[in-house]
């Protein structure tokens, strides 16, 4: 189980991050909110890239509020960013292989299972990543935050600014992992149709503050627009 | 060995030449990976020479000639490494800016202990007393013998380099290099990462410095200015920061061109060699990076490819 319990966060002082807490285990949860709502930063924070200003985070019965990063990683927490989830300099393949820093399992094992999750990966896997295209990268970055073998994999807004197809293809990849890899997966999205599709709770973030955390069926078009500020 | 037919100037300028290569080397893997722009190469080499030629020359050993060599340039080596690590520790999470003034700071510190410690180095005197730990004839004998040393010393820097090209730990260098904030999600530290390289590449460094010394058998506080690190930076700019034999390529082209062919083959005056060359050597060195730079700005040899790296090693 992964546990927030009151945390706050934000930049040089200013708090973006209000008290939310969030608890997840086995499930696709997804955190929804407008532009600006603090959706990046609650991620960043959870993934420790950014540092507390209050609160507590527990992995699996264990206090990792005062972690650092690499460390949560290797307890098993992946993320991937909105942007820049990939290194350029480095070939696909590359990418994938220093996803792989972690973990016990061989390491062109589990090349193997990603390329087989991501087929066009396999078909770039010599061309730098700074070459590839939008939906590329992201599935890249996701095959490399996968590599890791995670029990929790924070996902922002994975499909931002990718074509429709791409949209509906990476959904579907999103629920395959989640089912055939026993991976809980945190997702903060903008786009609330394609997340409710697939996620089994979800919360919705505005200005930083959460409302309630319901079933996905639960959420009603009236509670959105309340979090959605619209 | 007859050796007649070898000029001693030439020997002088390709032990030059070879440890620029070296310490060009050393920097690509700090540069050029892990993007950490180390401008006190001096400092670290500079320390390594002082520490080896302190210790081999002040302290009375008891035994033979060869092992207090040995011993010296083992803490010549060590002590270089641990100004990385304590620099490195300084440095690691600071900005480009930071870098600079960490690095360079580190080299001046050097530089004024390497003049006021006089006791110890000899000052602005300098320090004789340094020499080959064997003795194979003549002066030329023995300098050609310490060039192959060097040579030998240089092909396994280059040998390393290209194993942590294909390492993991190079992958993890280079991801540190090209967005840090996303290596930390990683699973292994890049502070530490970035220590490690910056101890083991300036121990690499005061290595060098070490058997510079021993070459030129006198240390002296006029060897710690920026020469050293300018020529390391634009040889390897000039090549190419991001690939292994950019350094090589680099110092070859700039290094080897004045100071090898320029100033031993040209016919030129013989005032000029005192006058003209060293103010011209400086000013080709920064005309040729602006050109370079202008018409291939990732150096000689283009951008790092490892795209072809990883073909190579994987096929497709």
């Amino acid at each position: 189980m992964f546990e927030a319990k009151g945390i706050r966060s934000g930049y040089s002082g200013v708090t973006v991050i209000r008290d939310v807490d969030l608890s997840v285990e086995r499930e696709v949860f997804a955190v929804l909110g407008a532009n600006g709502a603090g959706k990046t930063t609650l991620l960043a924070t959870l993934a420790r890239l950014i540092p507390l200003m209050g609160g507590e985070i527990w992995f699996n019965g264990r206090d990792v509020t005062k972690l650092r990063p690499w460390e949560t990683a290797a307890l098993g927490l992946a993320y991937v960013p909105q942007e820049k989830g990939i290194f350029a300099d480095l070939t696909v393949l590359e990418n994938l292989q220093v996803g792989a820093m972690i973990g016990t399992r061989s390491r062109e094992e589990r090349v193997d299972e990603i390329i087989e999750l991501f087929p066009d990966l396999g078909e770039l896997r010599t061309q730098m990543a700074g070459t590839l295209s939008g939906g590329e990268s992201r599935m890249l970055a996701c095959g490399r935050a996968l590599m890791q073998d995670p029990k929790i994999l924070l996902l922002d807004e994975p499909t931002a600014g990718l074509s429709p197809i791409y949209v509906d293809v990476f959904f579907e990849k999103i629920r395959e992992i989640h089912k055939t890899r026993d991976v809980t997966i945190v997702l903060a999205e903008q786009n609330a149709a394609k997340a409710l599709e697939i996620a089994d709770r979800v919360m919705v973030l505005n200005l930083g503050e959460a409302s309630e955390v319901l079933d996905a069926a639960e959420l009603t078009t009236e509670k959105l627009k309340e979090g959605y500020r619209i | 060995m007859n050796l007649d037919w070898l000029d001693a100037f030439l020997v002088s300028g390709l032990f030059y030449v070879m440890m620029v290569i070296g310490l060009a080397l050393l920097l690509h893997l700090q540069l050029g990976l892990a993007r950490i722009a180390n401008f006190g190469v001096v400092g670290f080499w500079g320390i390594g020479m002082y520490a080896f030629g302190v210790l081999f020359v002040k302290v009375d050993w008891p035994f033979g000639e060869v092992w207090a060599f040995l011993i010296s340039v083992v803490f010549g080596t060590v002590v270089a490494g641990l100004a990385g690590l304590l620099v490195g520790w300084l440095i690691a999470d600071l900005d480009i800016d930071g870098v600079l003034v960490g690095t360079l700071g580190f080299a001046t510190a050097v530089w004024i202990l390497a003049t006021t410690e006089q006791d110890l180095t000899g000052g602005a005197l300098g320090m004789g007393g340094l020499g080959f730990p064997y003795d194979i004839g003549s002066v030329k004998a023995n300098e050609t013998l310490w060039l192959v040393i060097l040579t030998i010393l240089v092909a396994i820097i280059l040998y390393y380099v290209s194993r942590v090209h294909k390492s993991p730990y190079g992958r993890l260098l280079i991801s540190i290099g090209d967005n840090e904030p996303l290596a930390r999600s990683l699973g292994k530290a890049p502070f530490q990462t970035k220590l490690w390289l910056f101890a083991v590449s300036s121990a690499g460094m005061g290595l060098l410095g070490a058997m510079y010394g021993v070459n030129e058998r006198f240390l002296e506080t006029g060897n710690l200015g920026i020469d050293i690190t300018l020529a390391a930076m634009v040889g390897l700019v000039l090549g190419s920061t991001t690939r292994m034999w950019g350094a090589a390529v680099g110092v070859a082209l700039t290094v080897g061109l004045f100071d090898v062919v320029i100033q031993f083959y040209l016919p030129l005056p013989r005032e000029w060699y005192t006058q003209a060359i060293p103010v011209l050597r400086e000013m080709v060195f920064g005309g040729v990076l602006i050109i370079v730079l202008l018409f291939r700005p990732y150096g000689v040899l283009g951008d790092m490819r490892r795209d072809k790296l990883m073909r190579r090693m994987h096929g497709g």
